[in-house]
């Protein structure tokens, strides 16, 4: 094992890491915790694309949700697989987790209801994960993840076109579909935008960056997700709750509401007149939202009692 | 209007999820043009294509690009099925340097 002065040499000289035993403590925990939120997130939003791809409108469409629900678990599969080269337990992590402990962004707790709703999702939550995992291909420093994000990418550029494709569909047909369209938008973008998490004034330090197992800062992954988004709902005629500017010759998104604010998940409704703290962000967060323990159920319930029955019959 | 500029044009659509084009993917298996209305025939590397879809709304954008294209029509085919003997030597090195074994 390396001395902390020797590893944070290593990381400093751009070289990449390939197993435990190049690794400190502090490293390994920083890589396992990242590597959990990633293949949570993945593994949640199978069974949250699925409640809502059930209402494809057309066998194709319906193809297509199931795929993306397939590339999902594959992901998934890939950091729950390099967490298990890292001694932790694969069917633990999975299957005897609480719901609560689960790491995937609040958003996903939020039921989807409707395959508008589905598209939406691959039209925000996707780009949000290509944005994270577009970062993490680019600058991880942990060799094995690198490497396995190569594939990822072209995938989930897929589920982008999904979305992207759809919202143009939508909006273009107009009357009560569109409206539809907007309404999921409305609820959803801010759910995105928080996503990213705490703004960068307020993290004072970010082991992740240091080690660096990600390379762009919270806002800066922000403006990259929100230079994709807003002007892509411009071009298709849906109103977004952010503009553009430009300070000091740069282009910057800038949000026209308070960031965060209150949200009520059971009506998914923002309310952007009442400004909140991100200490309420954080214990929403913790408290997770509708959805979470019926999610988790749909994978872990089965496996118990697929396991139940397989030992009550002598196997 | 020659077939071969409707080929090209194909050549320049590219698979929504591997980085190859249509037709070095080998999934065109015949362009004919008459008085502005282009017939193609083309099939699916298997028939749950996840971008079906995507590819019909690709190939009829592109072709509806071309000066004198009135009008595409596409048959979708299955006979003969589509496999990896039917791509060319570039589509085959595009999928190799990607990481497909093809």
């Amino acid at each position: 094992m390396p001395t902390a002065a020797e590893f944070a040499k290593t990381i400093k000289s751009g070289e990449l890491i390939e197993s435990p035993n190049e690794m400190t403590p502090e490293y390994l925990r920083e890589l396992k915790h990242t590597l959990i939120v990633s293949g949570d997130t993945e593994l949640i939003s199978a069974p949250a694309y699925y409640l809502a791809a059930k209402k494809a409108p057309s066998i194709n469409a319906f193809m297509t949700g199931i795929a993306i629900i397939q590339d999902e678990l594959a992901h998934a599969h890939i950091a729950y697989h390099i967490l298990e080269e890292l001694g932790e337990d694969q069917e633990k992590l999975i299957f005897s987790r609480d719901p609560k402990s689960f790491r995937y962004p609040y958003a996903f707790d939020v039921p989807l209801d409707s395959w508008t709703e589905l598209v939406v999702a691959n039209g925000m939550y996707d780009q949000a994960g290509f944005c994270l995992l577009g970062d993490i291909h680019d600058k991880c420093s942990y060799g094995p993840w690198k490497r396995g994000l190569n594939k990822v990418m072209a995938e989930e550029n897929f589920h982008l076109r999904n979305g992207r494709t759809w919202m143009k569909r939508i909006s273009a047909t107009g009357g009560s579909a569109k409206d539809e369209l907007q309404r999921a938008v409305d609820w959803m973008f801010p759910l995105s935008v928080e996503w990213f998490g705490l703004p960068d004034n307020l993290k004072m330090h970010s082991t992740q960056l240091e080690y660096r197992l990600k390379g762009l800062t919270n806002d800066q992954l922000r403006q990259w997700w929100l230079s994709q988004v807003v002007p892509y709902c411009e071009q298709i005629n849906i109103k977004v709750p952010a503009h553009k500017e430009t300070k000091d010759g740069t282009d910057v998104y800038v949000l026209d509401y308070p960031f965060p604010c209150e949200f009520d998940a059971e009506n998914k409704r923002w309310d952007f007149k009442k400004p909140i703290t991100w200490d309420d962000v954080l214990a929403r967060w913790r408290a997770r939202g509708p959805r979470n323990a019926e999610m988790v159920a749909l994978f872990q319930e089965e496996f118990h009692k697929f396991r139940k029955s397989h030992h009550q019959n002598g196997n | 209007m020659s077939d071969d500029r409707l080929w090209a044009a194909l050549s320049e659509v590219q698979d929504p999820e591997m980085p190859v084009n249509l037709v070095d993917l080998g999934i065109i298996y015949g362009i004919s043009e008459r008085d502005g209305v282009v017939d193609v025939d083309l099939t699916f590397t298997a028939m749950g294509c996840p971008a079906s879809d995507f590819i019909l709304e690709d190939v009829r954008e592109r072709l509806l690009r071309e000066e004198g294209v009135r009008d595409v029509r596409i048959n979708i085919v299955w006979n003969p099925p589509w496999s990896a003997s039917r791509m060319t030597q570039a589509g085959r090195d595009a999928l190799e340097a990607w990481g497909l074994a093809v």
